[in-house]
């Protein structure tokens, strides 16, 4: 999940607490990449980043008593503590005259209880602000997670080839059983199971990154805001047959998983197409199949779109995602 | 607890001697040793794994692991330096102590006159009570 989920909720979550103890002087909550997640509108930003860049600093140095978990500084008007909760560290500072226990318990008990609830909301977006980049070493859950999707698949196709081979219909047919399949045994889509297929080229994941740090500073000046969808150019393959749909086009695995951590909840079902004379196109998509396309930067074609937009095979042409 | 050391020798030098378990550096010791035999005796609990005391040219050093001591005195002058710098920052006045903790053991370290003083003890000691019997 992105921290900006986590930031609106937390954000409240201080003002509240801070409203019923005004010996509070200063709270803020910085994740494990010292990034600001939420804070109280009186501490600084410029006072935030120096705090943790001091906790920084003793953290590197923390190996020796098993990582850092917390960092209490004990004033003589007051006293400063930074602590460790979920994937967050919680930093307050408050006055002598503050009840230290009071305090501790309501944030021991009210942060904890506020990340739980966003992460119950939406569990299945990692919680991270990384920039996207593929998964080099795919999870065991996630190999096997594609390999029934492929092998149902295959199934299903040598099904209705056997069947119905020039009822063209079928596709639809196909279609219609992998997503109850998919429903009920409560699988991720093939989408998000594509995760693991092999990371992408350089230039396919530089864009990402940059619509990544766009989105933040985005986000830090006028609220959430969906980072613009990435552009990715590749290259037309034709694909045809029997069951090949002609309105759907199969792209790399690895850009339809950056696509899905990129805008979380959100639905990709289908892409803009142009080619490089400017014709434009939309249609569904699908992840490719065959591995040895896996990687190169292509798209897989129907003549049909190909008409469209004019173009064929090894020609460049981009591709980004319609979300809604 | 270990054998002691006396040296004229830089004090990041003598540091760096895994086999030191306590070391005095001083030609003339600044240290109160009150305060030593305080610590002396806190360090015999079995949950206190030792202690460092600082002044400008002395360093007291009694570990139960001496071949941590690079790690732990490095970490703790890190912690009281941050620790002043966190208390000026969020405006909590002068410091008095820092505890840091980590997954098996804390450390409270504080400024008492010209010494640093750093405490390393299991996690679940009550270090506040600690820091009484230090700072009567």
């Amino acid at each position: 999940m992105s921290n900006e989920v986590y930031a609106f909720a937390l954000d409240n979550a201080l003002k509240e607490v801070k409203s019923v103890c005004p010996d509070l002087a200063n709270t803020f909550i910085f994740d494990e990449n010292y990034f600001t997640v939420a804070k109280d509108p009186d501490t600084p930003q410029e006072a935030i980043n120096k705090a943790i860049d001091e906790f920084h600093l003793v953290k590197e140095k923390a190996e020796a008593i098993g990582g850092l978990e917390t960092v209490t500084v004990q004033g003589s008007e007051g006293q400063v503590k930074i602590s460790r909760i979920n994937n967050f560290y919680l930093a307050t500072a408050f006055s002598k005259e503050a009840d230290e226990k009071f305090i501790g318990t309501l944030y021991g008990v009210l942060i904890p209880t506020v990340i739980k609830l966003v992460d119950q909301l939406q569990p299945d977006v990692p919680n991270d602000e990384t920039p996207m980049t593929a998964d080099p070493e795919p999870t065991q859950e996630l190999i096997e997670q594609t390999y029934h999707e492929e092998a149902f698949e295959e199934t299903q196709q040598f099904t209705l080839e056997n069947v119905e081979p020039e009822n063209v219909e079928s596709e639809s047919v196909e279609t219609e059983y992998a997503e109850a399949e998919h429903e009920a045994l409560e699988q991720p889509s093939f989408e998000e199971a594509a995760i693991i297929e092999e990371p992408t080229t350089e230039e396919q994941v530089e864009p990402i990154e940059d619509e990544q740090a766009n989105a933040s500073e985005d986000f830090e000046e006028n609220g959430p805001v969906l980072p613009e969808p990435p552009v990715t150019q590749v290259i037309v393959e034709s694909i045809g047959g029997l069951l090949i749909k002609s309105d759907t086009v199969r792209i790399d695995n690895s850009v339809i998983s950056r696509w899905n951590d990129l805008y979380g909840d959100k639905t990709i079902q289908e892409v803009y197409l142009e080619a490089l004379d400017g014709k434009t196109t939309r249609c569904k998509f699908k992840p490719i199949k065959d591995s040895k396309y896996e990687g190169k930067g292509v798209i897989q074609m129907p003549e049909k779109i190909q008409a469209a937009l004019e173009t064929s095979k090894g020609e460049l042409v981009m591709v980004k995602p319609v979300v809604e | 607890m270990g054998k002691k050391k006396k040296s004229s020798a830089e004090t990041e030098t003598v540091l760096t001697e895994e086999d030191a378990a306590v070391i005095d550096l001083a030609e003339e010791p600044k240290v109160s040793s009150d305060l030593v035999k305080t610590l002396s005796k806190i360090c015999k609990r079995k949950t206190v794994l030792g202690y460092i005391i600082r002044d400008a040219s002395t360093a007291t050093i009694d570990l139960k692991e001496p071949e941590k001591l690079v790690d732990y005195a490095m970490l703790t002058s890190q912690a009281l330096e941050s620790g002043q710098e966190l208390s000026q920052l969020l405006a909590v006045g002068e410091l008095k102590s820092t505890v840091i903790e980590g997954r098996d053991i804390k450390a409270v370290c504080m400024i008492i006159g010209e010494s640093k003083i750093s405490v390393f003890m299991k996690k679940s000691v009550d270090h506040a009570d600690l820091l009484n019997s230090i700072t009567q």
